[in-house]
C-alpha cells in the first residue's frame, strides 16, 4: 500500500508543475473576477438562498454575484483531504498532495464484445463482467458504472448501475445520480453494504460526480445533489465538462478560468451548505474540433488543462479530481495506445488525486476492455517511477561496487540476487527475443492483453456481498421502482 | 470586381461592418434588396459551404460569415417586407425539457443557417406544448431536438407522440441528436432520422426536404 500513497516517496521526487506561482495567482484572480463581475445563474432556490443570505448579491436579470470573501472563505473552509474506503471498510484511497489513483469511467454507449470484437450496447450482465475486470486490475484504483444499460428502466438507470457496482466490486466508487432522490437512494444501497449510514458518512465508500451547465450556470438537478451530498458529507465535485471554443473560451487559460470559477461558485454552494464537507475539485476539457464539431479526449491542450487544475487544487489545499487513460480512437489501435498512456502519464506526474475515464474510447461514447488491460500496465510502469530514486546506503551499493571492483560482473554479486525482484516487470508487455517470442507463439500484445482479459473473465470472483445485504439493494431498488 | 461579387467576397471573409455598410450602400443606389441577397449575401455563404466542404474552412470561419450575413439581410429587410425572404427550408429546433444545454443545438442551428435554411429557435428546456404550438404556428419541414442527458431523452418521445395526437406528424420530419442519443434511440421512439453531429445534421435536413 505504500507504493500507491505517494507520488514520490521522497515527497517531490518525480512530479511536475504547469503553472508559475505567479500564473496560479493570475488564474485565482481572473476566477475571482468572473464570479464577482460576471456572475451566475443559480436555478435552485434553495442555494441562491444561501448565497444571498451569504452576502451573495442578485440582480434583476437573476444573475448572482459572489463576493471574493465568500469565495476565499470556502476555500479555507473545505478539508484539504480525503479518504475513501472500500466496500469492505478498509482506507484505499488517501486524496491528497500527489497522490495518483486511477478509475474507469461511466455511461459509454457501447463496448467492444470481448468475445465477438463488435461494437455494440451493453446488457447488465456486461456491465457486471466489466465490472468484475476492473475489480481484478490491481492498477485501477475505483470503479464507475462503464456503461449505460439497454435493457432497464431508464428512469432507475443510475441505481440499477450502482447495485451492479456494489456486487460486481469492492473497491471505491465514483457515481452518476439522474437527480437527488437517485442519490439518496445510491447512499442507502452504500449504507446497507458498509454498515449504516452513520459509518458512511465517516469513511465514504463512493464519491458524486456531479456539472455545471457551462457557462456558469448552476441547474437544479445538479445542485440538488451537489446539497444533499453536502448534507451527508458525500464527496462530490462540481467539474466542468469544457468543450473548448464552444461552452468555455478557446484558450487553455481561458477554461481553466471559467471551469475553476465554476468549481469554486459549487464549492461555496456546498460548504454555505454544510461547512467541512468534502469536497473535490476539478474539471476537464474536451476541446471541440473546429472541423468535425467532435469533443476532443486526450489532447494535449485537455492534459494542460489537467496540470494547471491539480497546481491550482494544490494551491487551495484541495484533493483534485481529473482524466486519464482515455482517448478519440475509435478502435483500440496506435492512437489510443499514444493518447491514453499520454494522460495516464502526465496525469500521474501531475499529482491529480483521482483520475477517471481509464478505458474511455471514441471520446467516451465507447469503452474497451482491452485498453484498460493495457493501461493497467502502463498505471504499474508509472507508479513504478512515481516511487522515486531510492538513495539509502544500500541502493547506493558502494560496497557491492567495491566488491565487484574494476572488470568484474555484478551477475554473480548478492547485491544483485537480494535485490533485483524491485525491478518493474511486465504483465502483457513481452521482453523475449524475437526467436524465443516466436517459438511460445508469437503473440502480439493485443492477443496477450485479450487472453489476460479472457482468464480474468473466466476466474475473478470478487469479494460476495452478504446475502442480507443484497436483499437490502433489491428492496431499495424495489420501493424505488413502485414510487416511479 | 462587381457590385455583388464584392459583397459576397466581404461575406466569405466574415467582414461584418463592410457587410453592412455595402449592403446598404447598395440599398441606396437603388438596387434590388432580393437581388442583393441572392447575387451577393446568399452568393457568400454558399461558397463559405463549398471550402468548408473542402475542408479549407472551419466552423468558427463559418460561423462568422454566417452572423455577417445575417446583419446584412437585417439591413434589407424592412425593403423587401411582404415577400418572403428566400430559404432552404424550414426547420423548428429546441433542447428538451429539463435540458438547459445548448451549444449542441446552436451549433447545428448554425450550420442549417449557413446551408439557406430558416430555423425558429425555441431555445432550451422546451415543454412539449411549446413545440407543438411552434410547429403549428410556423408550419415547419422539419421539427428538430436535442438531450444532452439521459434523463431528458424520453421527453423526445413524449414530443414525437404529441405530434401523432395532434395530428401533426405527418406533416414534419423529426430529426434527433445530442451526446447520450444513438441511431437506434432514435429508431426505437419513432424519429425520422438521427444525426451523430452539427454538420451531418445540415445535410440530413437537405435530404429531408429535398
Amino acid at each position: 500500500m505504500e507504493t500507491l500513497r505517494y507520488a514520490s516517496r521522497h515527497g517531490h521526487g518525480l512530479a511536475l508543475a504547469t503553472l508559475a506561482p505567479a500564473q496560479i495567482e493570475q488564474i485565482h484572480q481572473a476566477s475571482c473576477r468572473i464570479l464577482s463581475e460576471v456572475g451566475v445563474l443559480v436555478h435552485h432556490d434553495e442555494a441562491a438562498a444561501l448565497l444571498q443570505k451569504a452576502g451573495a448579491y442578485t440582480d434583476g436579470s437573476g444573475r448572482t454575484y459572489l463576493p471574493v470573501a465568500l469565495v476565499e472563505w470556502a476555500i479555507r473552509t473545505a478539508p484539504s483531504r480525503i479518504t475513501l474506503y472500500n466496500r469492505l471498510g478498509r482506507p484505499a484511497m488517501w486524496l491528497e498532495g500527489h497522490n495518483a489513483y486511477f478509475g474507469t469511467g461511466s455511461d459509454t454507449l457501447y463496448f467492444f464484445d470481448p468475445d465477438s470484437g463488435e461494437r455494440r450496447p451493453w446488457r447488465s450482465q456486461d456491465v457486471a463482467a466489466a465490472l468484475r475486470v476492473a475489480d481484478a486490475l490491481p492498477g485501477i484504483d475505483f470503479v464507475m458504472s462503464m456503461g449505460m444499460l439497454e435493457e432497464v428502466d431508464k428512469r432507475l438507470h443510475n441505481r440499477i448501475q450502482y447495485a451492479l457496482m456494489l456486487k460486481n466490486s469492492s473497491k471505491p466508487q465514483v457515481v452518476i445520480a439522474e437527480d437527488d432522490k437517485t442519490l439518496a437512494d445510491i447512499i442507502d444501497m452504500a449504507a446497507a453494504a458498509v454498515g449504516g449510514r452513520e459509518k458512511l458518512a465517516h469513511q465514504p465508500l463512493f464519491a458524486l460526480y456531479c456539472e455545471p451547465t457551462s457557462p456558469l450556470q448552476l441547474p437544479y438537478e445538479s445542485v440538488a445533489k451537489l446539497l444533499l451530498a453536502a448534507e451527508r458529507r458525500v464527496p462530490v465535485n462540481f467539474a466542468c465538462g469544457a468543450l473548448a471554443g464552444a461552452t468555455t473560451p478557446v484558450t487553455v487559460a481561458g477554461t481553466v478560468v471559467q471551469a475553476n470559477a465554476e468549481a469554486l461558485c459549487g464549492l461555496v454552494v456546498h460548504q454555505l451548505k454544510n461547512p467541512g464537507a468534502p469536497f473535490l475539485y476539478g474539471y476537464g476539457d474536451s476541446p471541440l474540433d473546429m472541423r468535425t464539431m467532435q469533443a476532443l479526449y486526450a489532447v494535449p491542450e485537455a492534459l494542460m488543462l489537467q496540470g494547471c487544475l491539480c497546481d491550482l487544487a494544490r494551491y487551495y489545499r484541495l484533493p483534485s479530481w481529473g482524466y486519464a487513460g482515455c482517448t478519440s480512437a475509435k478502435v483500440f489501435d496506435e492512437q489510443a495506445v499514444v493518447e491514453a498512456t499520454m494522460f495516464t502519464l502526465l496525469g500521474a506526474l501531475q499529482g491529480c488525486n483521482l483520475m477517471h475515464d481509464v478505458f474511455y474510447m471514441e471520446s467516451g461514447r465507447t469503452g474497451s476492455l482491452e485498453l484498460l488491460v493495457l493501461m493497467d500496465e502502463v498505471i504499474s510502469r508509472v507508479r513504478f517511477m512515481l516511487r522515486g530514486v531510492d538513495t539509502s546506503p544500500q541502493q547506493l551499493a558502494v560496497e557491492a561496487i567495491a566488491r565487484v571492483g574494476p572488470g568484474g560482473n555484478f551477475l554473480a554479486d548478492d547485491h544483485t540476487a537480494d535485490h533485483f525482484r524491485q525491478s518493474w516487470q511486465p504483465i502483457v508487455s513481452d521482453f523475449q527475443t524475437y526467436e524465443g517470442w516466436m517459438a511460445a507463439g508469437g503473440q502480439t500484445t493485443g492477443q496477450r492483453i485479450a487472453g489476460r482479459l479472457r482468464q480474468i473473465l473466466d476466474t475473478h470472483r470478487p469479494a460476495p456481498l452478504p446475502e442480507a445485504v443484497e436483499k437490502q439493494i433489491e428492496a431499495i431498488l424495489q420501493r424505488a421502482q413502485e414510487r416511479l | 470586381m462587381g457590385k455583388y461579387s464584392q459583397l459576397a467576397d466581404l461575406v466569405l471573409k466574415g467582414d461584418q461592418p463592410q457587410v453592412e455598410q455595402v449592403t446598404r450602400q447598395l440599398l441606396e443606389a437603388g438596387e434590388d434588396p432580393l437581388q442583393i441577397i441572392n447575387e451577393g449575401l446568399i452568393a457568400g455563404i454558399t461558397e463559405v459551404g463549398v471550402r468548408f466542404k473542402e475542408g479549407e474552412l472551419f466552423v468558427p470561419e463559418m460561423m462568422r460569415s454566417a452572423k455577417a450575413m445575417k446583419a446584412g439581410i437585417e439591413i434589407l429587410k424592412p425593403a423587401i417586407a411582404g415577400s418572403d425572404i428566400p430559404s432552404a427550408g424550414k426547420v423548428v429546433m429546441g433542447t428538451v425539457k429539463g435540458d438547459l444545454h445548448d451549444i449542441g443545438k446552436n451549433l447545428v442551428i448554425m450550420m442549417l443557417e449557413s446551408s439557406g435554411f430558416a430555423v425558429v429557435d425555441l431555445g432550451i428546456d422546451v415543454p412539449v406544448e411549446k413545440f407543438i404550438a411552434a410547429v403549428q404556428e410556423h408550419r415547419p419541414q422539419i421539427v428538430g431536438m436535442s438531450a444532452l442527458l439521459t434523463t431528458t431523452m424520453p421527453v423526445m418521445k413524449q414530443v414525437i407522440d404529441a405530434l401523432s395526437r395532434e395530428n401533426l406528424r405527418e406533416n414534419v420530419k423529426v430529426l434527433v441528436g445530442g451526446a447520450p442519443v444513438s441511431a437506434e434511440f432514435a429508431r426505437e421512439i419513432g424519429a425520422d432520422g438521427y444525426a451523430p453531429d452539427a454538420a451531418s445534421a445540415a445535410e440530413l435536413c437537405k435530404q429531408m426536404v429535398g
